[in-house]
């Protein structure tokens, strides 16, 4: 009797060592990736996401008359909470000024970062971009009473014309327009106000921006109908490094575009800028 | 540290050319705004109820309001009537405006220190107002007014970087601008920093000779 | 597109934000310069340093620099904290700073003869405090320190960048949808005013209760 019990005893033994050998790797391997906690993880364990923005570029982030904040990337960030915890109220906006994007990042007061932001390749060596969800342009914006009709009209020494502070409407008032004169603002309002007191004759604006205005506040100017830029890609941005919450936001941004998110993206596109957006693939007609 | 000097060699150029416009500005202001401040406490003091209420009303508004407004007005509002100054100089004027009712006050404060009886033996002497003023007031509440005045000289360099609004590329543009162009988070604002430090510490020396120059009584 | 009545409503609720930030900052940062300005006539040296390197470093950095390192730094120590706790402790540093020099403005503008009437007086320090320099500080620094108080006010504006919501962001977003410049300027303008005017007059108040004989001041 004895000596069976050894036996089985010893069965038993011999079989659980690889047993707990394996436990432990696992336990090993779960105490390893808990030292590379991903963003991610922290995001699904809070049951909320975090977003900075900004609360002054209509129509991608801005206030409405009751304060509340609201805009197409407002939109697609609660997209995003949707997508992460089916329910886009799971959510915290941090509203800051322009520079105030950068640190907040950087420091992991919030997980991402919204708000018509583009894609630059000097900012892409500090701030790690998804793929764009949406295309933007910049244009020129022209006071109706102007008769300025197109670019070649503006290329001239007379005409003075108001940049917002971004590189790109540096090096495409430099390429395009070199011998008019360039005053810089750092906000749209400036912008316009410069055309309106007389002291710029044109505008440049992000292509959205300027559609919103015309339609809205600006309704005394107009868009020139050419683009100063082929496309310019806005996108949601994050702290560099991160590869795993990175690829869970690109994966989202593929799909609000070109997959299974897409009726919601175009219903949020139609609201914002009464048009549908660019098809899911070029094969495919567009949403309706 | 390798990143600054990177930095530096890319945009030290920009950055002193910033310098220089913050520190012309400031500088040029203040004097502009001691002289204006002078003007308007000597009104009010010498000037009769209604002039000394115009002048009370007047540095109750700018001193109460923030200066973004006369410098809007001054920049976008005046070329509407035909007056089209460069943005440095609508900024200035905007800025001695605000900064003059600001020093009033400041006169106001020092104005207690003297003592009554100065004014009585200018008064019997037969002094004009204007030369009262000059030769028994100014003096004295120019010295005992020097920390105030240094306190408002450093305000007033700050507040240049509010013309940032009116494109006057000054320190605090030129962060803005690199980190527009760069996403950094902090790097071009401790290079201003420093150039601000610089030019505080540079104004807190002067403040300080001042004092020592004083004799007291 | 023109600014609303209810943009007025939020344009107001950000103004009496401004104005807490500004009653408290004013609040802490005039006990912290309390506790400054003795530093400034301390008889060790490098007790008046390190008096004069804090008013080097918190007056000479743009606040907004200040701001951004202050509330990330005390983040990454204390975790997630309010930018409104955030923004009221930059605020009483910088006033302090601002605060401790007007006092010792003040002190300064003592005139000698009164040192030496308590030195032969023989009083002891605290009196010479309560009854000589304090008073006399106080009727000295009134205008200037008014001034400080009118700035901080406005000085809550900076805060922008970490997220702390006031008037002038206020007045910023409803700018930028509507492009109704000057009429957002012109309310937020009479808000300031208002704001600025009452503490304004609530320190002439004082001021008049202090007022003294034999000195120039009682005229104004």
């Amino acid at each position: 009797m004895t000596e069976a019990w050894h036996k089985v005893l010893a069965c038993v033994a011999r079989s659980l060592t690889p047993l707990v050998a394996a436990l432990a790797l696992i336990a090993s391997v779960c105490a390893g990736s808990a030292q590379e906690r991903s963003r991610l993880d922290e995001v699904l364990q809070r049951g909320s996401l975090i977003v900075v923005t900004l609360g002054t570029v209509p129509p991608f982030a801005f206030k409405d008359d009751k304060g509340e904040l609201v805009g197409f990337d407002i939109d697609v960030a609660r997209l995003a909470a949707n997508a992460l915890f089916r329910d886009p109220n799971k959510i915290e906006f941090v509203v800051v000024t322009s520079d105030g994007r950068w640190p907040a990042i950087e420091s992991g007061r919030a997980d991402m970062g919204v708000g018509g932001t583009t894609v630059y390749p000097d900012r892409a060596i500090r701030v790690a971009f998804t793929r764009a969800f949406i295309d933007s342009g910049i244009s020129i914006m022209v006071a109706k009473s102007a008769g300025i009709k197109s670019l070649q009209d503006l290329n001239q020494e007379k005409y003075t014309v108001a940049n917002l502070n971004n590189p790109q409407m540096a090096d495409r008032a430099a390429a395009l327009f070199p011998k008019a004169k360039i005053i810089t603002f750092d906000t749209p309002s400036g912008e316009f106000l410069a055309v309106k007191s007389g002291r710029a004759h044109a505008l440049q604006i992000d292509t959205p921006t300027a559609d919103y205005f015309a339609a809205t506040s600006a309704t005394d100017f107009e868009v020139l109908p050419t683009l100063l830029t082929a496309s310019q890609n806005n996108a949601i941005y994050l702290k560099p490094g991160d590869f795993k919450w990175w690829l869970w936001l690109d994966t989202f941004v593929s799909e609000l575009r070109t997959g299974s998110l897409y009726p919601k993206y175009a219903e949020i596109y139609q609201k914002w800028f009464k048009k549908d957006p660019p098809p899911q693939k070029f094969y495919l007609s567009p949403a309706r | 540290m390798g990143q600054y000097r990177a930095w530096l060699e890319a945009y030290g150029t920009a950055y002193l050319e910033a310098a220089a416009w913050t520190l012309s500005l400031a500088v040029l202001s203040f004097i502009a705004a001691l002289i204006w401040g002078a003007v308007l406490f000597f009104l009010r003091l010498s000037g009769g109820t209604w002039v000394a209420r115009s002048v009370d009303a007047y540095v109750q508004v700018l001193r109460n309001t923030p200066v973004l407004l006369p410098i809007y007005l001054i920049y976008f509002g005046f070329p509407l009537l035909g007056v089209l100054w460069p943005a440095a100089v609508c900024g200035g004027v905007a800025l001695v405006l605000q900064n003059g009712a600001y020093i009033c006050e400041i006169f106001r404060g020092g104005y207690k220190a003297i003592e009554w009886v100065q004014h009585d033996a200018a008064k019997s002497l037969g002094l004009l107002p204007w030369t009262h003023f000059r030769k028994v007031t100014l003096p004295q509440i120019l010295v005992h007014s020097i920390p105030a005045l240094g306190n408002q000289a450093v305000l007033l360099l700050k507040d240049t970087s509010l013309l940032s609004a009116i494109t006057v590329i000054e320190l605090t543009m030129q962060s803005k601008v690199l980190t527009e162009r760069t996403g950094t988070a902090y790097a071009p604002f401790l290079v201003a920093a420093v150039f601000y430090l610089a030019m505080v510490w540079a104004l807190e020396v002067l403040t300080q000779l001042a004092l020592r120059s004083v004799r007291w009584r | 597109m023109a600014m609303t009545l209810s943009d007025l409503w939020v344009m107001t609720q950000a103004a009496s934000l401004s104005l807490l930030l500004a009653l408290a900052s004013i609040a802490l940062g005039t006990a912290l310069a309390l506790l400054l300005t003795p530093l400034a006539f301390a008889p060790w040296a490098i007790a008046r340093m390190l008096y004069r390197l804090f008013i080097f470093v918190v007056r000479g950095t743009p606040v907004l620099l200040l701001a951004l390192l202050i509330f990330y730094a005390l983040a990454a120590f204390w975790g997630r904290i309010s930018p409104y706790t955030a923004g009221v402790i930059v605020l009483t540093l910088y006033l302090a700073a601002l605060f401790a020099e007007v006092f010792r403005g003040g002190v300064l503008a003592i005139p000698r003869p009164l040192w030496d009437c308590c030195k032969s007086l023989g009083l002891p320090r605290l009196s010479i405090l309560r009854r000589v320099v304090g008073p006399l500080v106080a009727r000295y620094t009134l205008p200037p320190y008014l001034n400080v108080c009118v700035m901080a006010v406005k000085a809550s504006s900076v805060l922008s960048i970490i997220s702390v919501w006031e008037l002038t962001l206020a007045s910023r977003e409803i700018i930028e949808r509507t492009l109704d410049v000057y009429r957002v300027l012109a309310v937020a303008a009479i808000l300031y005013f208002l704001m600025c005017f009452a503490i304004d007059r609530l320190g002439r108040r004082l001021e008049i209760r202090l007022a003294a004989r034999g000195f120039a001041g009682e005229r104004l």
